[in-house]
């Protein structure tokens, strides 16, 4: 039987280590991320300084500058969350673009009708009708992942794309969601009674941004406090040991890559029903992506997802003010949050790896590790 | 007349396919040393705007060339640190890196404004002008610039170095079992980087072929419109072989013309759906209907030196 | 064979210490030229590691080793192999999906880098395969090659670099008994060259058969080498388990066992290579019994197990717990409890915390679960009165389970499997890596199960504690249960030589 030497001051170490690195490692990453982005900036001439400065008045500087972050926050928020549950359970949904734009079509047919109900039944109808074209537009890649195992990565990449061309065709003549005569192809504009409200006069802020707290918050009680939950946790730690633990690691995946699907899509309607008011391609340009990078950055978990959407609509709505007034272009946010997330995951990454490694030859035995995953 | 519209159709495949053929042998090398460069939309950007740039500025397509490649080479290199030396998620790195491509590209072409709408100079013709009237082939083959040619002969020269050089037979057996190569005293992690800066430079040159080869200008916004991720599912529905890559490419290529001209001239079959089809290829594929080639052992895997 | 002073390997006190393991003792060890040096010793004994530092895979804290007398550093693969070490590993280094040949030149330059030489290629390995009558078709994909002939490559490899020693690391694991004996004539066709073969083995037949000398490793340091023609079974078989001097029995009451729980009727299963695994197996395991599974590592013991718990279908047979029909995982936790050999794999979750980690199988029943609601508090309760009962060593119970000492996860894991009182405990390889009090834990806890009237089948590589708790053994040997003894009055050599594959008879 083998000795082991020196394990518990071993143990004591990553201990207290852990501990740190799982706090710090976003925030080190976020900082170096703008720390870049600052280097940037003053390659292009500004001073960094300024632009930050510009930046945080864009975003936090008055109530309508919140107004706006709250705003773009909105869908971040929803999505964020949907690739979060993900992650906590393994896989992962890069889908969320397709979501948008299938609940988008969902929300854009209930909401363009002339419908003889209150405006609050509207709007419930049409983001139902959201979340069930999404949750079909999902279903196929989420089935194959779960059943088939097929990579869901490039699978959901894929669907994203032909969500796009889809939506394309239906708001071109002559279908019959297109607004006729329009020079950009458009969809018809969605009927009052399905607008949702403007919250604060003068701004765009409409109840999206509750809905995706809201979200964040239900999810995280969730994965925290429901059987559900803790299958998803128990699946992303362990697959091989939560089928002996008696979880359907098959249903569970689907279900979790469903509602992403289904929270994308609300995070879809939401925004046309709340901003854009017409369905048209590339209304949401990328946002699917900064999802992905919402949910990165929050490590998986829900209510960490809030501080990160609302950091990522800050630099957005903060990056508008500082193109103004400094003229740096406003994409610089753009590759800022990039930034962020790749300091993050180049961080984090090899010191967990480390830890894990070290910690499994400690109380394994030596021998060789067979490349099986 | 049909014929024309053939003709039309096919010699436009043929440009529309260069450019993702290009971009396919980088990422099949990388692929099969088992790296996902996710990131070849966004390295493919910057190509077709440096590539524009540096035309308009010097009006030398060589130079473009060369400075796309060289872009390319650096993106790869931050993309193999990232990826192989980091050990960071392929698809996450891959996938903010086109983020970060795609603002910093709309950033550095409001620089260039002044020449949005100047047609730069663009890549030569080939052949000379008694070959163009050739009926048939005479479009199609000989009216293509030297970037198609050079296109259409690239993944034979990459077959044959994949399969029939040394270094094409490292970078195999690297993405197959990283172990065993150490084991046989290759060099993994060296491999690995230069089959992942290969893609980074053959993303920026397919990117640069894209506006230079035909359209000789850069629209901000959507250049690329997805061609990189259109090259992902090439490689995967041909099965990582750089002649079989090639083809698909070609397919794709030929969605890509066709519905270009279906959207002026009008057709029973909304030209939406041929944007759709690729995507929608590559998913059938891979649930494994077409076909049963799977990917390197340890695609899109991250390798750990110290696993013996 | 002759035996020739000269020595063409000589390892002097090599230590390699891993994070908490002391992997390598001061191991000596020396090899002469045209000599077959048998190496032995269990799994974790240390024998993998001496010979990846041979290979140059690791790097020892401290030793030399010398290759004809000069002091040599071997830094990587590549210098190995210039220096003329070969390695045939246990588990091939094979590229799959590359031929024969692409496999055998995989690593030495081609003259020209912008051309394979194969045909130069293969002719030179057409001749080996003539040379040492050893064939394989060199165009062929090597995924599909039968395992025997991927065998063969791995050797062919090593001798198309010409090596002067080869490291066999268990050649003879997949090998049919008639490829056996064509692997064996080409060792001694090898070591009348003059080249030297270090031939690690569990199977003493072969050892006995093929070697000049035999270095015994256990617990990583060297017990003894001794020579062939003066070895026996039972001295060898002394050495590699170690001496069973202190192996006192526990203490247990008689239990009349009469009513079956496990019953296993001509069980067969195969391996993850899927080469057959199990064969044959009938066994029937009472309630207020412990059932000792002996055996040396890898002769079937880790497939028993997962075929009854459900985590591996078998090929033939049925496998009835308390007459339900085994096959889906048993996951109800009144049925069995499974105690797994790679806990970190299949038992643990690191990641959730202690307390989360004692109810993965109880949690969605009350009064976990009300109303859809984990109630935490109900499950923090239940961890610390587990975490009294087992005694197991953590800050609180909800610390995260990858902090916890290797002995403590196990604890962690053995007190949810055994809470439920289950009717079948199996324990797997349980005691691995723990420290002696921990493992005097988990002998109480198993013995206080089959006190309680559940059947245990206890399954382990250490001979001394399936004597000391068993109530029978039975022994494992290449997928078959060779025999049976009683657990009050067994004796080592018999059971010794049963796990290498000698059945003798037992007296009545």
């Amino acid at each position: 039987m083998k000795k082991e030497t020196k394990t518990n001051k071993f143990i004591s170490i990553p201990f207290i280590g852990e501990l740190a690195l799982s706090g710090a490692r976003p925030l080190i990453g976020v900082f170096l991320g703008l720390l870049a982005g600052a280097g940037l900036i003053a390659l292009s001439g500004v001073n960094p300084l300024h632009a930050y400065r510009a930046m945080l008045e864009g975003a936090i500087g008055s109530p309508q500058a919140i107004a706006n972050v709250l705003v773009r926050a909105s869908p971040l928020l929803l999505g964020g969350v949907g690739v979060a549950i993900g992650i906590k359970s393994g896989v992962w949904n890069i889908g969320i673009e397709g979501y948008m734009y299938a609940g988008a079509i969902g929300a854009g047919i209930i909401g363009i009708m002339a419908l003889p109900v209150a405006p609050i039944v509207h709007i419930i109808l049409a983001m139902l009708a959201a979340m069930v074209f999404a949750a079909v537009w999902g279903f196929a890649p989420a089935y194959m992942r779960a059943y088939r195992g097929v990579n869901e990565v490039v699978a959901t990449i894929m669907m994203n794309y032909v969500a796009i061309f889809l939506t394309s065709w239906l708001v071109h003549e002559p279908q019959f969601m297109a607004e006729p005569g329009s020079f950009f192809p458009m969809s018809l504009l969605i009927a009052p009674t399905a607008k949702l409200p403007i919250l604060m006069k003068g701004t765009s802020l409409h109840p999206g941004f509750i809905i995706g707290i809201a979200a964040c918050v239900i999810f995280y009680l969730v994965l925290r406090f429901t059987p559900f939950g803790f299958r998803t946790r128990m699946l992303g730690v362990n697959p091989i040991g939560s089928r002996y633990a008696g979880v359907k690691v098959k249903k569970q995946i689907l279900l979790v890559l469903l509602i992403g699907a289904v929270l994308g899509g609300l995070a879809g309607a939401i925004e046309i029903l709340g901003l854009k008011m017409r369905v048209y391609m590339d209304f949401v340009a990328g946002v699917g992506y900064e999802s992905v990078a919402v949910a990165l950055l929050s490590g998986g978990n829900p209510l960490a997802v809030i501080a990160s959407a609302l950091f990522f609509a800050a630099l957005k709505a903060g990056g508008a003010t500082m193109s103004i007034q400094t003229g740096v272009g406003a994409p610089m946010t753009t590759i800022i949050e990039a930034l962020c997330v790749i300091f993050v995951i180049a961080v984090g990454h090899g010191e967990r790896m480390r830890l894990r490694r070290l910690e499994a030859k400690a109380k394994g035995t030596e021998e060789v590790q067979e490349n099986d995953n | 007349m049909t014929i024309d519209i053939i003709v039309d159709w096919l010699q436009a495949t043929l440009r529309w396919g260069a450019p993702l053929i290009i971009v396919s042998i980088g990422e099949v090398y990388a692929e099969r040393s088992g790296v996902i460069n996710m990131g070849i939309e966004g390295i493919m950007l910057f190509g077709a705007l440096a590539g524009v740039a540096v035309s308009f500025l010097t009006e030398n397509v060589l130079l473009a060339a060369l400075f796309s490649i060289f872009l390319g080479a650096l993106f790869g290199l931050a993309v193999a640190y990232l990826t192989v030396s980091r050990r960071t998620n392929q698809v996450v790195t891959g996938l903010m890196l086109n983020l970060a491509a795609l603002g910093g590209s709309n950033l550095l072409f409001a620089l260039l404004s002044e020449s949005r709408h100047e047609r730069v100079a663009r890549f030569p013709i080939l052949f000379p002008e008694v070959f163009h009237n050739i009926p048939i082939l005479g479009p199609i083959l000989f009216r293509q610039p030297v970037s198609t040619w050079i296109a259409l002969i690239l993944p034979f020269l990459a077959a044959y170095v994949l399969y029939r050089t040394d270094w094409g037979l490292n970078v195999r057996a690297v993405g197959e079992n990283p172990q065993s190569a150490a084991t046989a005293g290759l060099p993994v992690i060296k491999l690995k980087y230069q089959a992942v800066i290969l893609s980074g430079i053959f993303a920026a040159l397919g990117g640069c072929v894209l506006t230079l080869g035909e359209v000789g200008y850069f629209a901000s916004g959507g250049m690329t419109a997805g061609r990189g991720f259109v090259v992902l599912a090439a490689v995967v529905v041909g099965g990582w072989d750089p002649i079989r890559t090639a083809l698909i490419c070609l397919v794709f290529g030929a969605a890509d013309a066709a519905q270009l001209r279906m959207q002026t001239a009008g057709s029973v079959i909304p030209y939406q759906f041929l944007q759709m089809l690729p995507y929608l290829i590559t998913v059938i594929a891979l649930a494994g209907v077409v076909g049963h080639t799977r990917p390197p052992k340890t695609w899109g895997a991250p390798y750990d030196p110290k696993d013996v | 064979m002759t035996q020739n002073e000269e020595v063409t390997l000589c390892m002097e006190s090599i230590t390699k210490q891993f994070p908490g393991v002391l992997a390598n003792d001061q191991i000596c060890l020396d090899c002469r030229k045209g000599e077959v040096l048998g190496l032995l010793g269990e799994n974790g004994a240390g024998k993998t590691t001496l010979m990846n530092i041979l290979y140059g895979l690791h790097q020892p804290d401290s030793g030399k080793i010398l290759i004809n007398n000069q002091p040599v550093e071997i830094e990587s693969p590549a210098k190995a192999i210039k220096l003329g070490i070969g390695m045939v590993h246990q588990h091939f280094k094979l590229v799959d999906t590359l031929t024969a040949l692409e496999n055998v030149i995989l690593g030495i330059p081609s003259k020209s880098s912008l051309h394979l030489d194969l045909s130069t290629a293969r002719k030179r390995f057409l001749s080996l395969c003539e040379e040492y009558e050893l064939y394989v078709d060199p165009s062929v994909e090597t995924w599909r090659l039968s395992v025997g002939q991927q065998q063969w490559l791995e050797i062919l490899k090593a001798l198309y670099r010409d090596a002067k020693l080869l490291v066999l690391d268990e050649p003879t694991a997949v090998l049919t008994p008639a490829e056996s004996e064509q692997l064996f004539k080409a060792i001694r066709k090898l070591t009348g060259e003059g080249r030297s073969i270090i031939f690690i083995s569990h199977k003493f037949g072969e050892v006995l058969e093929i070697t000049d000398r035999i270095t015994v490793i256990r617990d990583g340091h060297v017990v003894g080498t001794v020579l062939t023609k003066e070895a026996s079974y039972s001295e060898l078989a002394r050495m590699m388990v170690g001496r069973p001097v202190s192996m006192e029995r526990k203490q247990r009451p008689e239990n009349p066992t009469i009513e079956p729980v496990l019953v296993m009727k001509n069980v067969e299963a195969n391996n993850d290579r899927n080469l057959p695994a199990l064969k044959n197996i009938n066994l029937t395991v009472h309630a207020g019994e412990i059932v000792g599974v002996a055996g040396v590592d890898g002769n079937g013991q880790l497939e028993l197990a997962e075929c009854v718990v459900g985590l591996r279908s078998r090929t033939a047979g049925t496998i009835h717990v308390k007459d339900h029909l085994v096959n889906e995982v048993m996951s109800d936790p009144s049925f069995v409890g499974y105690i797994p050999a790679d806990r970190q794999k299949v038992g643990l979750f690191l990641g959730l915390t202690v307390a989360e980690n004692l109810v993965v199988k109880d949690y969605k029943k009350p009064p976990y679960n009300r109303h859809g609601v984990l109630q935490y508090d109900t499950i923090r309760q239940h961890a610390k009165n587990l975490i009294k009962e087992y005694n197991i060593k953590t800050p609180t119970e909800e610390v995260d389970a990858s902090n916890l000492s290797g002995g403590n996860q196990q604890k962690v894991v053995v007190a949810r499997e055994l809470s439920e009182k289950p009717a079948l405990v199996i324990a797997s390889q349980a005691t691995r890596g723990l420290d002696l009090g921990a493992v005097e834990s988990v002998h109480d806890f198993l013995l206080a199960e089959r006190n309680r009237g559940a059947a245990v089948l206890f399954i382990s590589t250490e001979l001394q504690e399936v004597m000391s708790i068993s109530d029978r053994i039975i022994v494992m040997f290449r997928g078959e249960i060779m025999g049976e003894v009683d657990g009050d009055d067994a004796d080592v050599s018999v059971i010794g030589q049963m796990m290498l594959g000698k059945v003798e008879e037992v007296a009545a």
